[in-house]
Parts: structure tokens; C-alpha cells; sequence
């Protein structure tokens, strides 16, 4: 234990020796891993974007319809309301929210201009932590309940149909007897979504309003549900399946396959990166151990003469190399995290906008380091580092101490 | 340094480069396993910037070309206002001469006129609507690869002027089969109804989820016919050959069409405004990665070239006092770190055009995420591009990062004082 | 009878009367009535009517000629008859349901909701006005705001306000109606209380027996030159139309006869 001791002092002061030597590789290895670092909190980010907005627009953890909705989402695959068996699961512990919805085409018409949109017939307390309806209204006020009899529109779509809040929009759709349904709407408010796309394709009103409007009675277009943990969902998929027989209940992965096929993708880049850093970070800690072992073969060879056993020196060496990739990836994590809270109000993509609508990124991309990469950029660096150092730390140990003395 | 090797000139002028090369080049080899270390740093920081621009490049083509070639094309004639609305009346009048002049234009491999407009169609059992475009059947081929995406059935034919090739989606919305029929009602140029009746003669898939929502394809002639266009198109889609020749061919186009008023060529960026935007934001990501990588490796070196000019503090110590000029001594180190990272360099590109080329053959398959790249027009096998650009822009980053770290342990050599350095262990 | 009971009938048959004339007159101000009644007369309980509409934009102008005939404030039936590319097309309204007939398809369809905005045959009317030409009635609540006189005649000017959930696009409409039921100018005002569009009365006369509004106007105001005319050539009122008349057989399959009844 002593010896251990003993060999970490000779270790720190190895490399504190030459400051300049150390201060290079230590710039090396942190500037890897801070880029490591930040590059992975970049592409999560852009995957908690695209997998928000895949559950969080409207879809929640997996929706319940009619059989023949998903083919043809018209008021002629509308459902009735949940029955008792599932209302009992939906109001278990697993579930954090819930709630049905009416959604239908329809057309949205003003003075000056008419657009084709989704009509959203909700009931306001549900959507709460079921989609993001309930946070986006910066503008006007919220619906008070499925009863409400005014219109809540994006304001890109407002800006198109040059409305406001305070002013009347026409709705038109079809009825469920197939005649048109037309109604007048205040708008009480708009929402601002994370792309304009959402904003120009969905217009909420109260449900009930909707169901008198259609004539559905009581049916309902579709159920969202919210898990508390997304990875409870096959398990209470599977139940949900039974209890709704007759119904097509699916999961988000199912209804956005594509934000599935991105984060798989975006795994796949930070991996590839983080192999690329290490490598190019390795030859430099390599020629940097070689050096520091090389310039000190006769005070290996006095050590070793004096009865220092080799296993010993290359532990001493390889304690060198910690030393130096834990103050690196400290430094390096630092870096990241000092970076990563300037960033913290996110990075405004808002100049390359339909770029970033292109790649599935909404108008700011918040940078997210997930611990998962943290530990793994720094393990792969340490731990790879410490097993790059081994040669350096081989070689010095095995000088025959004669040979290694004599040696200029 | 061995003996028998000169410092000082015995003429009068300089010492010849070939004089500090083979210095250089000696002082290399020293320490032949610290040198191949570095070598291998710099020629791995060169492998992977070729190959990973040339994929880049590789695959920005890729996307552009998917995406023009689908359907936008390269270039475009249009009506002026067009682009910003489409209204029906916002034309090109006597369209086949004008047609007819683009494709005399040097540069233009194919060209192509279409007409469209927005519709009800209508199955037997439904009615959806859709974007109705007129096609050259003979033509179209040239300029789009929605006739090659055909899943069932056939491209129009030309020969009947009353058939129709539907994108998927809409055809299952429409519930619509080969064979089956559809008609389209829309407004015409004079406001009245346009009306045709077409049998679907094919489903298409582009991948698009865009066209194959909302697409009908019918051929030219009907669609003037029916929606009383006489000889007017809305656009005249226009290929090139290649990406890089689409600006001086959009001049030469220009030129050609000048006598004609209320007409302008878009290029395919104008026409695809959000592609070209993505494209921008990956490579600015790219830029990111490459600079780190560049630093990182420019770090990992700088040490290599600090103990090479340290540990031979006592010999240049020894030259100094002899009277050898400390800026001599200064060049040599230079070159020995240009030597060693032209090397390395040299290495690491030929290795990585090497890779690239190979894979430029075979391609990189992303079988696992076919569909998600058919989303950004990306094929799932990429072929990396690999040209003049990709092949200098990586290394050149790294010579012009290395070259400025290589300067600092060369500058220590004109602080050195003689008597000092010659004790130095 | 006792002639105390005759005298208190005969008081009470004139009180009544008085009060019946007062309100006659008192209704002849209340602006619903006034609307309702102007919409009655043009639209009649039924009628016939040959009329020309003339589309007419800043770089073409087209004409077209075609049969009308009406039902109630729901029912309507236009047949085009010119230019002979549109001869044979029709569209049927019963209800709030709309049909098109093109004899080029030999084809019937519906009109799909999202159909209803776009602009009839090219005209400054949409779908959506034809169909809801009875809404004025429905849908808004009225105020006089005065009455002119004009050319011998009193004229009022209404302002109409939609109902909350009406579906209606306009802020406001302004009619000015004459006292002998003639709509002379209606206005749609948007929801800043702009004008939009406006349709005029441009000529005056006399058409089925009675005086009629035989030529109107509807243009935007915000574009110059954009206007669609529409002129009355014929008129019957109050025919005894066949139910058979408002079908979709009709509508593919035109009966002579009822042409000219």
C-alpha cells in the first residue's frame, strides 16, 4: 500500500516536472473530449427535438382509433368513448395523462384567404402534459373547456389568413351524415409551435363543439395517452390491446417511425466520432509517454538497479498517463460543461429555418449531454488512454539497468 | 549529426537548400519510432478528413441529385411571379418554340415542358384533392425519376391522350387500381370548368411523400386541352449533366430566352430553398468536427516537434558557439517539421484516396436506414465523391494548423544562448 | 245584438285595425324584415330566369349564358347554355348540399367542402356564395342606420352584423335596399371594417311583371377591374315548378319543357 503510495508521488511529480510537455498533451486530450462531448449534447439534442415533437404534437406514448382511421382520418372512422375496462387502466398508476379527441379535415376560412387543416376538437384539462397544445399559447388565452366556442389557431396561420385574435374564422368540414358543417369561430388565442409546420396544420377547438358540429353524438376520433415512463409502454400496450379489442391501438414508434430511424442514425455518428477523437488523441499521448519514458531511461535504470522491480516501474508509468487523462477529460468535461451552459437558452436556428425543418429540427436545438456519453467519452479516453500508455510504460520497464545507466 | 558533415559553408554564399534537406532528413530518422508515431498522427488526421469531406460531398451530391432528379430538375423556365404563386394564368405563352430554343443551349441534356394546376379528382367512390401535371410522356423520363419509381402498371405511353399515372398515397386514398378511372374537375384559363376523365394506367412511389400524396400525372397535350391553355406551360424543366454546370448554363439560357419578356430561369437551390439550407447546417457541423479533430492532432504533434528541438539543446548549443547563424538553425527545424508532415501528409492522403476511391466504387450502404434517407433524397448506398476539394481541403487544414505549431519550438532555437545550451543534459 | 255590445265590437274591430296598421308600418322599419323581404322578392317563391354573366378581369373578359331556377331560399338549379364549350353544365342546390353536372365527364359529383371557397365558373361568387345566398337572412342581426331618398324613392340602409358562431367570414355588411324590396348595393366589410367587395344594382327594370334589378355588379375593391356582371334577359316568378325539377336526374338528364313554362 505504502509502495503504491510512494509510486503515485513519483508519478505526480514525473509529470508535473516538465510543465510545458504536459500542459500540450493535456490541451489534447481535453480538447477531445470536449468536442466529444459537446458533438454527442449536439446530436441528442437534435434527437430529443425530433422525438418531442414526434410524441409531444399531438401522437403522446400510443393513440387508440377506429380500425380504418389511420388509412382515412374522417369523421366516418370515429369511435366511441372509452368503455369501462379501459377507463380503468387509463386511470392506473402508469398513466401520467390522457385524453380523446375529435380530428377531422377541414378548411379554415377568413376575408382575405382559405387553408386546408387538421380540426382538433379537445377537451383543454386533458391536453395538459398530453401534447403540447396547452403550453403554446403566448397569445390570447387558452380554451376554458370542451365546451368553448372559440378557435385556437398557429400564428403562421393567422399571419396567412390575416386574423387575429378577436376576430371570426370559418370552419368547414364534413358532417358525419355527409352534409357540410360549417360554423363561425372566435379566435382566442394563438399557438406557437416548435415548426411552423404545426402551426399551419392544426386548429384546436373544444370537443364538444366539434361533436355538435360534426353530429357525432358522443364518438370521439381518437385516444392519446402519456405514459409516466416511456418504457412501460409495451407492457401497457399489450393490456390496452386487450381491453379495446375491435380497436387499432398503436405506439408512437409505430405512428413516427421516422423519429425512431433518426436517433438510431444519430447514435450511430457519435459512436464513429468518438472512436475518430480517441485515435487522434491516442498517437499524441503515445509519442508524449514514449518521450517522457525516453528522456528518463537512467532514472529507470538507477530505480530499477536500486531493486525496483520492472512490474513496479510500469505501474509508476502507467500512473503517469492517469494522471494525465484524468486531468485532461476534467478539463475536457469542464470545457463541455462550461460551453454547454452558455448554450443553454438553446442555438436559434431560426436564419436556416427550412434547413433545419428539412433535417426534423424545430426553431431552437437545445444541446443536451447525456450522461451516457459523458461516461462513455471519458472511459474510452481514460481507459484506452491508460491501455495506449502500456507500451511507453512497457518499454521503460524492461531497461537492463547496466545498459540504461552507461546510456547517454 | 555525423561527422564529417559541413556547417559552414566554405563559399562565400548561402548554404543550398539541398544542404538543409539533407540535414533535415537526417534529423528525421534520428528517432525513427517517434517519427513514425507522428507520421502515423498526421497521415490519420489526412485518411480520415479525405475520406469523411469526400462522403460529405459525396453525399450533399447525392441529396441534390435525388432531389432534383426526382422531379424539380436542375434548372427551370418559368413565368415570371410564378415560383412565388402559382396561378394558372402565370404562363409561358407559345411554350413549344421556347422550349425548343433552351434545348438548342449548350449544356442542356434534357429538357422537358409541364403544365399543372390544382384540382378535385375524384374515383368512383371519392374525391380528394390533388396537383394535376401535364407531362411530355416521351420527355418526361429525361428529366424526372418518378416514371422509373412506377410500382405497378406503366408510365404514360403517349400514344392515348387520356390516361394517368397516380402517387400511392393518393391512389389508396382514392382507393384507385391500374385500370381503374378517375376524373379531374378544375377551374380552366377562362375561369370555366376543366374537366377530364383519365384511366390510371400506373401507381408510382417516389419516396416523396409530397408527390406521391398529391400527384397526378397526365400527358400535355390533354391537360392544355382540358384546362384551355392552348400552348402555354408552367415550366420547362431543364438537366445539365452536372451540378457544377448549372450557373453558367442558366446564363446561357438567359441569353438564349432574352428576347422573350416575362420569363426566368431558377436555378435548383431557388427552387429548393430548404435543401440548400440543410445542406448548409450539416456543414457547418462538419466544420466543427473537422477543427476539433484538427486541433487535436496539431496538439498531439506539438510535442513531438518541442522534444525534437529539446533534446538537441547541447548539439545547437555546440553549433552556436562554433558561429553557425541561429536562423540557419531555425530553417533546418522548419524543415525537418515540413518534411515530416509533407510526409505524413502525402501518406495519409494517398491511403485516403485510396479508401475513397474504393468506396466510391462499391458504396457505403445504410440498409438500416433506407427509409429515413429517402426522406432527405438520399439513396441507401452513398458513394463518396472524390476530387480535387475533398482530396486538399483536410490535409491542407492540417499542413496550414501543424506548420504554425512547428514555428514555436523553431523559435526557441534564436533564444538559446551557446554556453548555456552546451550544458544542457 | 245589443248596441252597447255592437259599439264595443265595432270599437275593438278598430283598435285592432289600428293596431294591425301600426304595426304593418312599424314592421316596414324593422331592418329583419326589410332583408327578408328583399331576398323574398328577388328569389320569389319560384322562378325562372335567363341570365348572362359577364367575367371581366384586366387582361380578358368572357360571357357566358345560362338558365336559373330557384326555390325557396334553398333550392336552385343553373344550367349553362353558352359559350358552347360550357353548354350542358349545371349545378344543383337543394338543401345545403351542392352538386356539379359536366356533360364532358357525364359525370355528377358533390361538391367536397373544401370546393366550397373557390370561385363559380371564374366569378367574383364562390360556391360558398351561391349556396349561402339566404344566409344574410339567417345569420346576422340588422340595424338601420338611415334611410336616403332616392329618385322618388325611400331607401334603407342597413348595417347587418354576424351572428357569434355564425359561419360567416365577413365583420359587416352594409345594404341599401329601396322601399319597393330592390337590394340596390350590398357591401361585405372585413373584421377591420374594411370594404371588400361590393355587389351593385346597375340597372333597373321591369322583368317577370314586376320591377326588377335586371343588371348587377360584384367587384373587389382592392383590385381594379375585377368584376362579374350578371344580367337578366327573362324572368318568370312564381311558376309551379315539379319537385322533379331539383334532382340529380334532372341535373344529368334536362327535361325539356320546363324550359318555358
Amino acid at each position: 500500500m505504502a509502495r503504491l503510495a510512494l509510486l503515485l508521488r513519483l508519478a505526480r511529480r514525473s509529470v508535473l516536472r516538465n510543465r510545458r510537455r504536459t500542459l500540450i498533451i493535456l490541451v489534447a486530450i481535453s480538447v477531445a473530449l470536449w468536442a466529444m462531448i459537446f458533438f454527442a449534447a449536439l446530436t441528442r439534442g437534435w434527437e430529443n427535438d425530433v422525438v418531442h415533437n414526434a410524441i409531444f404534437t399531438l401522437t403522446g406514448h400510443l393513440q387508440v382509433h377506429a380500425p380504418g382511421y389511420r388509412d382515412d382520418p374522417s369523421v366516418d372512422h370515429s369511435m366511441k368513448p372509452p368503455n369501462a375496462t379501459v377507463a380503468q387502466l387509463l386511470a392506473g398508476t402508469e398513466v401520467a395523462a390522457w385524453g380523446t379527441r375529435v380530428r377531422v379535415p377541414a378548411v379554415v376560412m377568413s376575408e382575405h384567404d382559405t387553408a386546408g387543416v387538421t380540426l382538433v376538437g379537445i377537451d383543454p384539462a386533458a391536453e395538459r402534459g398530453l401534447s403540447f397544445i396547452a403550453d403554446a399559447v403566448h397569445t390570447g388565452r387558452y380554451l376554458d373547456s370542451p365546451d368553448d366556442r372559440g378557435i385556437l389557431i398557429g400564428r403562421a396561420l393567422a399571419d396567412r389568413l390575416g386574423t387575429g385574435v378577436g376576430k371570426r374564422v370559418v370552419v368547414m368540414s364534413q358532417a358525419a351524415d355527409h352534409s357540410v358543417a360549417d360554423r363561425g369561430f372566435r379566435v382566442v388565442g394563438l399557438f406557437e409551435g416548435d415548426r411552423e409546420a404545426t402551426e399551419m396544420a392544426y386548429v384546436f377547438v373544444g370537443r364538444r363543439t366539434a361533436m355538435t358540429m360534426l353530429k357525432l353524438g358522443s364518438r370521439v376520433s381518437e385516444l392519446a395517452v402519456m405514459l409516466r415512463d416511456r418504457r412501460q409502454l409495451p407492457a401497457f400496450l399489450a393490456r390496452l390491446r386487450t381491453a379495446a379489442s375491435g380497436l387499432d391501438v398503436q405506439p408512437w414508434t409505430t405512428l413516427e417511425p421516422m423519429a425512431q430511424a433518426m436517433v438510431a442514425l444519430g447514435q450511430a455518428w457519435i459512436w464513429m466520432f468518438f472512436v475518430v477523437m480517441y485515435v487522434a488523441m491516442a498517437f499524441g499521448l503515445v509519442n508524449t509517454m514514449l518521450m517522457a519514458v525516453m528522456e528518463r531511461t537512467r532514472e529507470f535504470g538507477m530505480l530499477q538497479a536500486l531493486g525496483m522491480r520492472p512490474r513496479l516501474i510500469l505501474i509508476q508509468v502507467v500512473f503517469e498517463s492517469c494522471f494525465l487523462l484524468a486531468a485532461g477529460a476534467a478539463a475536457g468535461i469542464g470545457l463541455a460543461a462550461g460551453t454547454l451552459s452558455l448554450l443553454h437558452g438553446g442555438i436559434n436556428l431560426s436564419i436556416l429555418a427550412q434547413g433545419a425543418e428539412m433535417w426534423g429540427m424545430g426553431k431552437v436545438i437545445y444541446p443536451a449531454a447525456a450522461v451516457v456519453d459523458v461516461i462513455g467519452a471519458t472511459a474510452l479516453v481514460v481507459v484506452l488512454g491508460v491501455f495506449s500508455s502500456l507500451y511507453p510504460a512497457w518499454r521503460a520497464a524492461r531497461r537492463v539497468p547496466i545498459e540504461a545507466i552507461t546510456r547517454n | 549529426m555525423s561527422a564529417g558533415t559541413v556547417i559552414r559553408s566554405t563559399s562565400p554564399q548561402r548554404p543550398g537548400l539541398r544542404l538543409y534537406l539533407r540535414l533535415a532528413w537526417r534529423n528525421v530518422w534520428r528517432n525513427p519510432r517517434r517519427t513514425l508515431l507522428t507520421l502515423s498522427a498526421v497521415a490519420f488526421a489526412a485518411v480520415i478528413l479525405v475520406f469523411m469531406v469526400s462522403m460529405q460531398l459525396g453525399g450533399y451530391g447525392a441529396m441534390i441529385r435525388g432531389a432534383t432528379g426526382v422531379f424539380t430538375g436542375d434548372l427551370q423556365v418559368q413565368a415570371e411571379g410564378y415560383h412565388a404563386k402559382q396561378r394558372l394564368r402565370t404562363a409561358i405563352a407559345d411554350a413549344s418554340s421556347v422550349e425548343a430554343r433552351v434545348a438548342a443551349v449548350p449544356g442542356v441534356t434534357a429538357v422537358s415542358s409541364r403544365a399543372q394546376a390544382f384540382a378535385l379528382v375524384s374515383s368512383a367512390t371519392r374525391t380528394y384533392g390533388g396537383m394535376i401535371v401535364g407531362v411530355e410522356p416521351a420527355k418526361e423520363p429525361s428529366v424526372s425519376t418518378i416514371p422509373r419509381t412506377i410500382r405497378k402498371g406503366r408510365y404514360l405511353s403517349g400514344a392515348t391522350s387520356d390516361e394517368a399515372v397516380v402517387g400511392q398515397a393518393l391512389a389508396s386514398n382514392l382507393s384507385l387500381t391500374v385500370g381503374d378511372e378517375i376524373t379531374v374537375l378544375g377551374q380552366g384559363l377562362d375561369g370555366s370548368l376543366a374537366v377530364a376523365v383519365l384511366k390510371v394506367v400506373g401507381i408510382f412511389s417516389s419516396g416523396v411523400p409530397e408527390l406521391d400524396r398529391q400527384t397526378v400525372e397526365m400527358p400535355l397535350a390533354s391537360f392544355q386541352s382540358a384546362f384551355l391553355l392552348g400552348d402555354r406551360v408552367h415550366a420547362i424543366v431543364v438537366r445539365t449533366g452536372g451540378l457544377e454546370a448549372v450557373p453558367h448554363v442558366a446564363g446561357l439560357i438567359r441569353a438564349a430566352i432574352a428576347n422573350r419578356p416575362g420569363l426566368t430561369v431558377l436555378r435548383w437551390d431557388q427552387l429548393l430553398e430548404g435543401l440548400k439550407q440543410g445542406i448548409a447546417m450539416d456543414a457547418a457541423v462538419g466544420w466543427f468536427l473537422y477543427t476539433a479533430l484538427v486541433l487535436v492532432v496539431t496538439f498531439s504533434i506539438l510535442n513531438t516537434f518541442l522534444m525534437s528541438v529539446l533534446e538537441r539543446t547541447r548539439e545547437f548549443g555546440v553549433f552556436l558557439a562554433l558561429g553557425t547563424r541561429p536562423r540557419i538553425l531555425g530553417r533546418v527545424v522548419i524543415l525537418e517539421s515540413v518534411i515530416l508532415l509533407l510526409l505524413g501528409l502525402a501518406i495519409g492522403t494517398l491511403a485516403g484516396a485510396g479508401i475513397t476511391a474504393y468506396a466510391g466504387v462499391h458504396g457505403i450502404a445504410f440498409s438500416s436506414s433506407e427509409e429515413l434517407l429517402a426522406q432527405w433524397s438520399l439513396p441507401a448506398r452513398i458513394y463518396p465523391r472524390l476530387d480535387l476539394l475533398s482530396v486538399t481541403l483536410g490535409p491542407a487544414a492540417i499542413l496550414l494548423a501543424t506548420l504554425v505549431a512547428a514555428l514555436f519550438p523553431a523559435r526557441r532555437i534564436r533564444r538559446l544562448r551557446p554556453v548555456d545550451a552546451m550544458k544542457a543534459v | 245584438m245589443t248596441r252597447s255590445l255592437r259599439s264595443g265590437l265595432v270599437a275593438l274591430a278598430l283598435i285592432l285595425a289600428a293596431f294591425g296598421a301600426l304595426k304593418a308600418t312599424a314592421a316596414a322599419d324593422d331592418p329583419a324584415t326589410i332583408v327578408k323581404g328583399a331576398i323574398d322578392y328577388w328569389r320569389d317563391v319560384t322562378s325562372y330566369t335567363v341570365v348572362e354573366m359577364t367575367v371581366h378581369r384586366p387582361d380578358w373578359e368572357r360571357a357566358s349564358l345560362m338558365r336559373a331556377w330557384t326555390r325557396g331560399e334553398k333550392d336552385s338549379l343553373v344550367r349553362f347554355v353558352k359559350p358552347a364549350r360550357d353548354a350542358g353544365s349545371a349545378t344543383l342546390k337543394v338543401g345545403d348540399d351542392m352538386w356539379i353536372f359536366s356533360p364532358k365527364l357525364n359525370r355528377v359529383i358533390k361538391l367536397p367542402f373544401s370546393m366550397m371557397a373557390q370561385s363559380w365558373m371564374g366569378s367574383d361568387f364562390s360556391y360558398n356564395d351561391l349556396a349561402k345566398s339566404d344566409q344574410i337572412i339567417h345569420n346576422f342581426t340588422h340595424r338601420l342606420v338611415k334611410t336616403d331618398k332616392q329618385d322618388g324613392h325611400a331607401v334603407y340602409v342597413i348595417e347587418s352584423t354576424p351572428l357569434p358562431n355564425a359561419p360567416v367570414i365577413w365583420g359587416k355588411e352594409r345594404l341599401r335596399i329601396r322601399d319597393d324590396h330592390l337590394l340596390l348595393e350590398e357591401t361585405f366589410f372585413d373584421q377591420d371594417g374594411k370594404p371588400v367587395k361590393r355587389l351593385s344594382a346597375v340597372k333597373i327594370g321591369r322583368l317577370g311583371g314586376k320591377v326588377y334589378v335586371t343588371s348587377m355588379r360584384m367587384e373587389k375593391l382592392d383590385e381594379a377591374d375585377h368584376w362579374t356582371e350578371i344580367t337578366y334577359r327573362k324572368a318568370s316568378f312564381g311558376l309551379s315548378l315539379p319537385d322533379a325539377v331539383f334532382t340529380l336526374s334532372n341535373l344529368r338528364n334536362p327535361r325539356p319543357g320546363w324550359e318555358r313554362p
